[in-house]
């Protein structure tokens, strides 16, 4: 028992610290970190709605883009910060009992944290100018982003481990997360996309996830007919337990020097 | 007790592992012994104590601590530089599950540390002498069974290089010490045994002057 007590004050701690850093450390941090999400939406809202169409696979484009944007941002804003948890936090393993995969954890669980509170934001904002932002399927919404969660978790698991042992693989990673906002159908709906081209961006689980939020928030929704979150999940844990089978299997080589 | 049994430790350099610092380090520090490392710069007397105090690990071998084993004190890690004093007392009451008399562990700290007015301000702005009186102070907030000092009696100024060693002359009733120091005094007035360092391999000693003789021996040859 007291070992969980320990790994819970741990994660206590380490919770507060990385808070208080995120949005404390720099003038008006934590306008910052509101701000930039609501005017990434707001900006291509207009780009959508001024210029192009008022609804996209038969629903609102507004929440369509503010669902796909958000759960974008709740996986890659995840998978980033919490993969250069181990160096920033490196001076912290002074103390033995903060293990890296401590640190990688809490600073996933403080991003979705965050993203869910910029996100109950912008619903409000949208619900006050006339939009509709009652889902039909709260839960299956949920599932949606909590899927996406924990893609970017496993994603930072892994990618943690993996770029301590191989620097290089750090730089591969960071370039191979700069096309996926493209290729995720944040910003064009993948139903739009023929096949066989449409397979082949459906391998991405984030994709999917995507869809299923937007399908979850309107049941009328025409999301790609191969949507499976059930391949979004199992991608999810598979990439969650490997991960933390490598923070096991290389936990003295993390704090090695 | 701390077993250390066979400990070998090299680090990695930008072109491969690098030299062995340590090889083939083995001895056993009984309960409520205070022993001092000696050893020229760069004999891995660092090293061993970072090992010791699990900040590191060895490439080969092991070390088991059955007692409470204080974080190596003395070096500038441990805290963070944008955070302030104060926070960074925090995080670290917190991870040693102090959160029920934080309040008390805070106000013994910042007694004993003596910055005034800047532990409220972020521990960059300190100077070394200042970060060196704040981990002082941090380490004796818990109750170790074993400190481990690498060179901290020799910071900061004369004051306050009295009190911390009137600090450690009180722990050493309660709690031994595994010091690091070039003080010949400090190493005499707090240690009993010592252990030498020569060559990648430790040689223990009773008593600590028969090991600085050792090491002066060697030094002079």
């Amino acid at each position: 028992m007291s070992a969980i007590r320990n790994t819970v004050a741990i994660w206590k701690a380490l919770f507060l610290r990385e808070a208080l850093s995120r949005f404390f450390l720099e003038r008006g941090a934590w306008l910052w970190l509101i701000a930039e999400p609501i005017v990434h939406v707001a900006y291509l809202l207009v780009i959508y709605t001024v210029v192009r169409a008022h609804s996209i696979g038969g629903v609102d484009t507004a929440m369509w883009l503010l669902l796909g944007l958000q759960g974008f941002f709740l996986f890659r804003r995840t998978a980033t910060q919490a993969m250069n948890a181990l160096e920033a936090n490196a001076a912290l393993f002074t103390y033995r009992q903060v293990k890296p995969v401590d640190t990688v954890l809490v600073r996933g669980f403080l991003e979705a944290m965050l993203l869910a509170v910029v996100t109950l934001i912008l619903l409000a904002g949208a619900g006050l100018l006339g939009h509709d932002v009652t889902p039909d399927r709260p839960l299956a919404l949920l599932a949606a982003f909590i899927g996406l969660w924990l893609m970017g978790l496993g994603f930072a698991l892994v990618a943690s481990v993996a770029s301590e042992l191989v620097p290089e693989l750090g730089r591969i990673q960071k370039i191979a997360m700069m096309p996926l906002y493209l290729v995720s159908g944040v910003v064009f709906p993948l139903a739009a996309v023929p096949q066989p081209y449409r397979d082949w961006l459906l391998y991405n689980p984030v994709a999917h996830g995507l869809e299923a939020a937007r399908l979850a928030f309107t049941d009328h929704y025409h999301a790609v007919p191969e949507l499976s979150t059930d391949y979004l999940y199992a991608c999810a844990l598979v990439s969650v337990f490997f991960g933390l089978a490598l923070h096991r299997r290389f936990a003295t080589r993390l704090v090695m020097q | 007790m701390i077993v250390v049994d066979d400990v070998h430790k090299r680090y990695r350099t930008n072109h491969g592992p690098g030299d062995w610092v340590l090889r083939g380090v083995s001895f056993t520090i009984p309960a409520r012994l205070s022993v001092g490392l000696i050893g020229h710069n760069g004999a891995g007397k660092s090293t061993l104590l970072r090992l010791i105090g699990g900040v590191d690990q060895p490439n080969r071998g092991r070390i088991e601590r059955h007692c409470r084993v204080s974080w190596p004190m003395g070096f500038g890690g441990g805290l963070q530089g944008s955070l302030t004093g104060r926070q960074n007392a925090k995080f670290v009451c917190r991870i040693h599950g102090c959160d029920a008399n934080l309040a008390e562990r805070l106000e013994a700290v910042q007694r004993f540390a003596e910055i005034g007015k800047a532990f409220d301000e972020p521990v960059r702005t300190y100077s070394s002498g200042m970060k060196a009186r704040l981990q002082f102070a941090l380490s004796l907030a818990f109750e170790f069974d074993v400190y481990i000092s690498d060179e901290v009696t020799s910071a900061g100024d004369a004051a306050f290089r009295k009190k911390a060693a009137a600090a450690f002359q009180d722990l050493t009733e309660r709690a031994s010490i595994i010091m690091v120091s070039h003080g010949e005094g400090t190493l005499k007035q707090f240690c009993t045994a010592g252990i030498w360092l020569n060559d990648g391999r430790a040689t223990w000693f009773d008593r600590i002057d028969d090991a600085l003789a050792a090491y002066k021996a060697s030094r002079e040859s």
